[in-house]
């Protein structure tokens, strides 16, 4: 079956093999092939003179049993969970690999990597631990147990190491996009009426259109230098984080002005309760970890709570003063 | 089980009592049958037919209650000891010397011959332990009276009907069968060797080799040729288990023989249905396993006809070797979709109609593997594809792809993005991609769908998706693709392959995430 060929590298892309982008071609199976198994079975069935006599029950339970042969397992790195059939996987995936983080919504396939990048992201004791020079990031790998000084040099750990590809950014940038669909989704988890709904949609509308981005940004695949890095920092998440420790790496004006802005505006999108007020104080970081690190995806498809910390951003403020040292 | 009341004034409870004692046996056999589910599939996956009737209407065993009842509520040992007996009865008769030796050996083999066919689960074990293979085998002896021959035969075919062990303590007997596939045997008998063979080949690779080795292939398409319609039938079905494969050697061994072409060709155009199901099935191997069969159906009248039985049954039996027919020789072969299955032709309207047929179905397996042959149609030609996009097929697809069990839905998918790219490529060396058909397929909404495939635990769906995801990301005119991806949750379905094992898939997705939706978006 080789419908998708692997096709000439696309430099756009940056990868070293290359998308398989689409080719039509034809596949065609061998007739012992799994995919005629079905249609083999139903013929024994239809013959009048199976060798076994079989009741409605037993031909149900046994066409039931040919889909659910297929050997079926978690797909996520780590899980290896049997899936009994292939419909399960959905349910599974929502039990077991929705960690996710009650104050940026992110969400991670286990929980201990949702615990890590709540110490790293949202915890002021974690960044001062780091500022003082103490290997706070851990390596992702369960049992590893390495702890490395810098969210670099974790990176490096886990690529040497680990063997884990050179362009898997623990750190993902997330995308405008999502902040306004979560927003949305409060929104409507909140009950809010439709008049609060369109007037936030509008404020998004105007948001959107002022939102700028740093102008630096550079595929990931590059080595980037310290400035570039910085200019890429997406401040997704800087909602609660307190003020840490001053940065020497200084960016040009212009890319910070930008950055304000759009951290304002990010800012601002978070918020439900108050759209304008509270923009929490933001500070520009070492190059060598992100202000916010964040991966995993955000949980975009509705929840199945809201966390009361997003009815009540005070509530957050305070259990974020309760962890300084 | 039906529960049991002490009461004895009800007269019904008593009854049902006794009808709990007189049924358990037959309970007890139907719970063990559902809790070995899996054994008794693969007996089925032998393909194995056990031979219940005579094969003939006319023979002068008795009729009435004793031929139509079936032995039920015996008790297996019973059987086994039975079983044993007959044999032995069997074994004295064959080393009797005087006058009436053979009525006496066609006694005891019919007396055998019940109880192999009679019983709902027959003594095989029971009839092998007790000696029965070689006195069967000095039974089916040249110049033996035809109906010895034929009680042997049908002895031989159940027995042949059990287990691998059961099915190759049968060895010394198939040469002897071979032989009396030949013309100069009875009709009757030939058919029943015909049917213990059957029952052989379809045991394993390592049986089938062994007949072919040993001739069986000739004898029995001859025998196809027949007159007689359910020798012609059960030849064919012996046929196709003997050429099954995997070994594709008497499939090419078959295609080779004189008039074979034809022979399928005038079985296909009777209005006998079995009998065209049992040879469809002979086409399935030919075309699954030999390129030069390939090469040979696609130019001759067998496409027409197929296409015919495809536009016109209605029965779930037929159209399945049909359909598959069709499909083998569609996957392997340009020349169909390029030279019969022309744009324009009668033909290709017929085929495109059987498929949609089968797409409405409510069979499984009629929408799988159609919609196997329709993907493959639409990796031909743009006129083909152009043909599909504007049939009623297109929302069936996108429903499809939306709603059906996954491995359709999968099968759904690569009809859709076949119509979509063309044939050809660009200077970027990627297909081009058919953006009149692109457009009007995600407004028709099959986006979900994809996005959900994204989402499957099958790496192949996963795959699947996430190309087809790239196609309208890049080729979605005004650069709309993104958005609209994302709208359905596209990035989520996406992201969710950085945790994936498999490298490739993180690759992939980690590539689209970051050249769509980068820090560029939404500016």
């Amino acid at each position: 079956m080789d419908s998708m060929d692997s096709s000439v590298a696309s430099p756009d892309l940056g990868l070293e093999l290359g998308f398989p982008f689409w080719v039509a071609s034809r596949r065609r199976f061998k007739p012992d092939d799994p995919f005629f198994a079905s249609g083999n079975l139903e013929r024994e069935l239809l013959a009048k003179h199976v060798a076994l006599d079989l009741t409605e029950d037993e031909r149900f339970q046994l066409q039931r049993m040919e889909i659910a042969d297929a050997n079926l397992f978690c797909p996520i790195a780590g899980c290896g969970a049997r899936l009994e059939y292939l419909e399960e996987f959905e349910d599974h995936y929502n039990t077991r690999h929705m960690a996710s983080c009650s104050v940026c919504f992110r969400v991670y396939p286990t929980s201990r990597l949702l615990s890590i990048h709540i110490s790293e992201v949202h915890d002021s004791f974690f960044q001062a631990k780091v500022a003082r020079g103490f290997p706070m990031y851990e390596c992702l790998v369960e049992g590893c147990g390495a702890k490395l000084k810098s969210y670099k040099s974790r990176q490096r750990h886990l690529i040497d190491k680990h063997r884990f590809p050179s362009n898997f950014e623990f750190y993902k940038k997330a995308h405008p996009s999502k902040h306004q669909r979560q927003k949305l989704q409060r929104k409507a988890y909140k009950g809010g009426d439709a008049k609060d709904q369109e007037s936030f949609m509008d404020l998004d509308a105007k948001k959107e259109s002022k939102q700028t981005r740093p102008k630096h940004y550079r595929p990931k695949q590059e080595v980037k230098s310290g400035t570039e890095r910085e200019s890429e920092m997406e401040v997704e998440t800087k909602l609660h984080h307190p003020q840490t420790t001053e940065t020497k790496v200084v960016t040009n004006s212009e890319a910070k002005n930008e950055k304000a802005k759009a951290e304002t505006e990010m800012e601002v999108e978070e918020r439900i309760e108050d759209i304008v007020s509270g923009i929490s104080k933001l500070s520009t970081v070492d190059a060598s970890s992100p202000s916010s690190v964040s991966f995993g995806h955000r949980h975009s498809r509705g929840f199945a709570f809201v966390p009361r910390s997003v009815r009540n951003q005070n509530q957050i403020s305070k259990r974020e003063q309760t962890r300084k040292p | 089980m039906a529960s049991e009341d002490t009461s004895p004034s009800h007269s019904h409870h008593r009854d049902s009592i006794k009808s709990s004692v007189g049924n358990t046996a037959a309970n007890r056999r139907r719970q063990q049958a559902i809790s070995i589910g899996k054994e008794r599939r693969e007996a089925l996956i032998r393909a194995k037919r056990l031979c219940r009737d005579s094969i003939f209407d006319d023979d002068n065993n008795e009729k009435g209650l004793d031929e139509g009842e079936m032995v039920i509520d015996e008790e297996q040992s019973v059987l086994n000891a039975r079983t044993a007996q007959t044999v032995q009865e069997l074994k004295s008769s064959l080393s009797y010397q005087g006058k009436d030796a053979t009525q006496k050996t066609i006694e005891a083999l019919r007396a055998l011959r019940k109880l192999l066919s009679k019983s709902e689960v027959p003594p095989i074990e029971a009839a092998i332990q007790g000696g029965a293979v070689p006195l069967l085998v000095q039974c089916l002896s040249f110049g033996s009276a035809d109906e010895q021959l034929l009680e042997a035969a049908w002895c031989v075919t159940n027995i042949a009907a059990g287990g691998p062990e059961d099915t190759k303590s049968l060895l010394p007997a198939l040469p002897l069968l071979i032989a009396h596939l030949g013309e100069k045997s009875s009709g009757h008998v030939a058919e029943q060797c015909a049917w213990a063979l059957g029952n052989v080949a379809g045991e394993d690779m390592e049986l089938r080799s062994i007949l072919f080795a040993q001739g069986a292939l000739l004898p029995l398409t001859r025998l196809m040729l027949s007159n007689r319609e359910s020798t012609a039938r059960t030849a064919a079905w012996a046929l196709s288990n003997l050429i099954k494969g995997p070994d594709p050697k008497a499939a090419n061994e078959l295609i080779r023989i004189e008039a074979i072409t034809d022979t399928i060709v005038k079985h296909l155009k009777t209005a006998d249905e079995e009998l065209v199901t049992e040879v469809a099935w002979v086409v399935v191997y030919l075309s699954a396993l030999s390129d030069k069969a390939i090469s040979i159906l696609v130019r001759s009248d067998v496409v027409p006809v197929l296409v015919n039985w495809l536009v016109g049954s209605e029965s779930l039996q037929l159209l399945i070797p049909v359909l598959r027919s069709l499909g083998n020789l569609v996957a392997a072969d340009a020349y169909i979709t390029h030279s019969v299955l022309i744009v324009g032709n009668n033909i290709t309207d017929q085929v495109l109609y059987g498929l949609i047929k089968c797409l409405k179905s409510e069979h499984r397996v009629l929408k799988k593997e159609a919609l196997w042959v329709l993907s493959n149609i639409a990796a031909g030609t743009l006129e083909h594809k152009t043909l599909i996009f504007s049939s009623e097929a297109v929302p069936l697809l996108i429903d499809l792809l939306s709603a059906a069990p996954f491995e359709i839905r999968k099968e759904a998918a690569y009809t859709l993005g076949n119509i979509c790219v063309g044939p050809t490529k660009g200077s970027d060396n990627k297909s081009d991609i058919i953006v009149t058909h692109l457009v009007p397929l995600v407004k028709g909404g099959c986006l979900p769908g994809f996005v959900n495939l994204v989402r499957s635990a099958d790496l192949e769906s996963a795959r699947v998706g996430l190309i087809f995801l790239e196609l309208v990301m890049r080729g979605y005119p005004n650069g709309e693709g993104p958005k609209l991806v994302e709208r359905e949750d596209g990035i989520d379905a996406m992201e969710r392959f950085q945790f994936h094992e498999n490298q490739e898939m993180r690759n992939m997705a980690n590539a689209l995430v970051d050249k769509y939706f980068g820090a560029d978006y939404g500016v």
